[in-house]
């Protein structure tokens, strides 16, 4: 499991003139539980297409486990893939998609599809055009981990479902990943899905990386500084200013220590949280300066 | 994979096969019905041969024209509801991502898919066609015509040719634009194109077509002129047949023995001596120029429909091939 899920390196993807993915330079270790964040737009779908291997990049490259994505049957075999809506096929009931997946995949796992049918409820007879949202979910959820994939990869896999169901389909993705061991990258613009379930934090922005890391690690670089007006102009080597207000005496800054610890030189500090740390990107990236941190936005 | 395609396709398939199969029963039908009025009044003719003829063609024309235009018609239709939302389909509901991310290649499953419902379209369509050769054969015969465009594009090998050339153009079509209603009415019209370029401006040429020169004395014993024309600008011949061949010329002018038009001087010289005109023509010499495709190119020429058609169709099958694994979003 040494081999990173994703490389990329100065990915690129371009519709004509319009950037959906710009210079993506990621290196995401195995083991993890990659939220990848960001609103809708910034190109969270291109990268998890290019990962899938459902579009290839304009320029720059991308490995998945190591090799280019959907290369050949092998490859396609290791990385499961739940698109945006979680597509099934209407006409076929549920029965039919667990054999679909029997027979398209070599290493398919024909107990444990069964077993989670079961245990979401599901009717294997009814037709998957007549199933809730989130039950579509499910049992697309069901049809990308019986394939037994070492990464899975979910584009927004919650977006179109109410509350309760989103709930049950998180709880339920935690449950597996404990159990078949895999590499998980999801991808939401609710930043407390993220919060609940991952651990390795990718934040995407105008077509662009933000900032990626381990959860932890980028909570431990990123500070808030409050200090008087003008005290605050030159900050120790090292360091990102990810976003500054002032009021008439003082100024409050967001700062990234690059090397993960924060200087001693700066005074006192506070701890900056992850859906403030988040946002701050988010609004540096659309250039509207700081935003007001107390204030939800979505 | 093949499991799913047959999946995906069932209803239809077995819709389509069951109207062909009721197609072919009529085509069984009318074939046996044909042969029995062609052995009874054309193969024992004694007298009145001609006119038993036209009977046959009267009564069989028609039945037999509209079925080769439903054999035309099938493969244009078949590239509309199969070859077209072959892929659109699934763009459409998005479960190309789904089906996409087994471990099976695009390629693989594209070639699935083409093979069997491509390869059942091809099939489908020239049974139908071998089956209405067949059925039609005497009044082929008697109508001597092979080269008459509606007859020519729905016999024998051509339709197989076009089955597979409009599902290549309903797939390639649907890849590149990605919406099943306009790809349907794209691969139509394109189809409809083919025909129409085909008929009046490719098979013409697939073979230089030859002149020869026929003596009015000889003009029918070599043809038949179905029409002959005098007036003020001269003589000419509309419409010139020869047996089983394709006659390009449409308006053949008429020349006399020394190579100038016949003109309307020569007439008013026959009207003056009260000469027919077949003697008039006779008298002056006449000869005129008959451009056609004899009738032993026939089967060269359903050859050359049908590699055109092939041809055509491997190159949108392989703008597909190409196109499928780069991605389609």
């Amino acid at each position: 499991m040494d081999t990173p899920v994703i490389r990329a390196d100065a990915l690129t993807k371009r519709y004509g003139p319009h950037p959906a993915l710009t210079d993506a330079t990621l290196d995401i270790p195995a083991g993890r539980i990659v939220g990848l964040v960001g609103p809708n737009g910034a190109g969270k779908s291109t990268l998890l297409a290019l990962a899938a291997g459902l579009i290839r990049p304009t320029s720059g490259t991308i490995d998945v486990l190591g090799r280019r994505p959907a290369a050949d049957t092998a490859q396609l075999a290791r990385v499961g893939f739940v698109a945006q809506d979680t597509p099934v096929y209407a006409q076929l009931t549920v029965a039919e998609h667990l054999r679909l997946g029997e027979r398209l995949n070599p290493a398919w796992d024909r107990p444990f599809a069964h077993a989670r049918i079961k245990q979401i409820g599901l009717d294997p007879a009814k037709k998957a055009g007549r199933l809730s949202g989130g039950q579509k979910a499910q049992l697309a959820l069901t049809l990308a981990a019986a394939k037994r994939p070492e990464l899975l990869i979910f584009d927004e896999p919650v977006a179109a479902l109410d509350p309760l169901a989103r709930r049950a389909f998180l709880q339920n993705l935690m449950e597996f990943v404990a159990e078949i061991d895999v590499s998980v990258i999801l991808s939401s613009h609710l930043i407390s899905d993220v919060e609940r379930v991952c651990d390795h934090l990718v934040i995407l922005a105008e077509s662009r990386v933000q900032v990626a890391g381990d959860i932890d690690d980028l909570t431990a670089a990123h500070f808030r500084v409050v200090g008087p007006r003008g005290t605050l102009d030159t900050l120790p080597a090292g360091t990102d200013v990810i976003a500054t207000e002032h009021t008439d005496r003082q100024t409050t800054l967001i700062v990234h220590a690059r090397n993960g610890t924060r200087p001693d030189t700066l005074g006192q500090t506070e701890p900056v949280g992850l859906e403030d740390m988040v946002l701050t990107y988010l609004h540096r990236a659309q250039g509207t300066g700081a935003p007001t941190l107390q204030e939800s936005t979505r | 994979m093949i499991w799913l395609t047959w999946r995906h396709m069932r209803t239809q398939t077995l819709w389509t096969a069951a109207a062909l199969a009721a197609l072919a029963v009529y085509l069984l039908y009318l074939g046996a019905d044909l042969r029995e009025v062609y052995d009874r009044d054309i193969a024992g003719c004694t007298a009145e041969c001609g006119q038993a003829a036209r009977a046959v063609a009267d009564a069989f024309g028609t039945p037999l024209l509209l079925l080769g235009l439903v054999l035309i018609a099938g493969p244009a239709l078949l590239g509309a509801f199969w070859g077209a939302p072959l892929i659109t389909r699934e763009l459409e509901t998005g479960t190309h991502r789904l089906v996409w991310n087994q471990s099976v290649t695009r390629t693989r499953w594209l070639t699935v898919k083409l093979v069997l419902v491509g390869g059942v379209s091809v099939l489908l369509t020239g049974a139908l066609s071998l089956l209405l050769t067949w059925a039609a054969a005497p009044y082929d015969q008697v109508a001597a015509s092979r080269f008459e465009p509606l007859t020519f594009a729905a016999r024998d090998i051509a339709p197989f040719g076009y089955a597979l050339l409009a599902f290549a153009i309903g797939l390639a079509v649907g890849v590149l634009a990605r919406k099943t209603l306009l790809a349907m009415a794209v691969t139509i019209a394109l189809f409809i194109a083919f025909q129409v370029l085909m008929a009046t401006a490719v098979r013409p040429h697939f073979a230089e077509p030859v002149t020869e020169t026929i003596a009015w004395s000889d003009a029918n014993a070599v043809g038949t002129i179905d029409s002959f024309g005098i007036g003020p600008h001269g003589a000419g011949i509309q419409g010139y047949t020869i047996t089983d061949a394709w006659v390009l010329s449409d308006y053949i002018t008429v020349y006399k023995a020394d190579g100038t038009e016949v003109d309307e001087d020569d007439i008013a010289a026959c009207d003056q001596q009260t000469l027919h005109p077949d003697e008039c023509m006779t008298s002056l010499g006449a000869v005129f120029d008959v451009t056609y495709q004899p009738a032993d190119r026939y089967w060269p020429f359903q050859w050359a429909e049908f590699a055109a058609a092939a041809g055509l169709a491997a190159l949108l099958i392989g703008l597909a091939f190409w196109r499928v694994p780069r991605g389609i979003n």
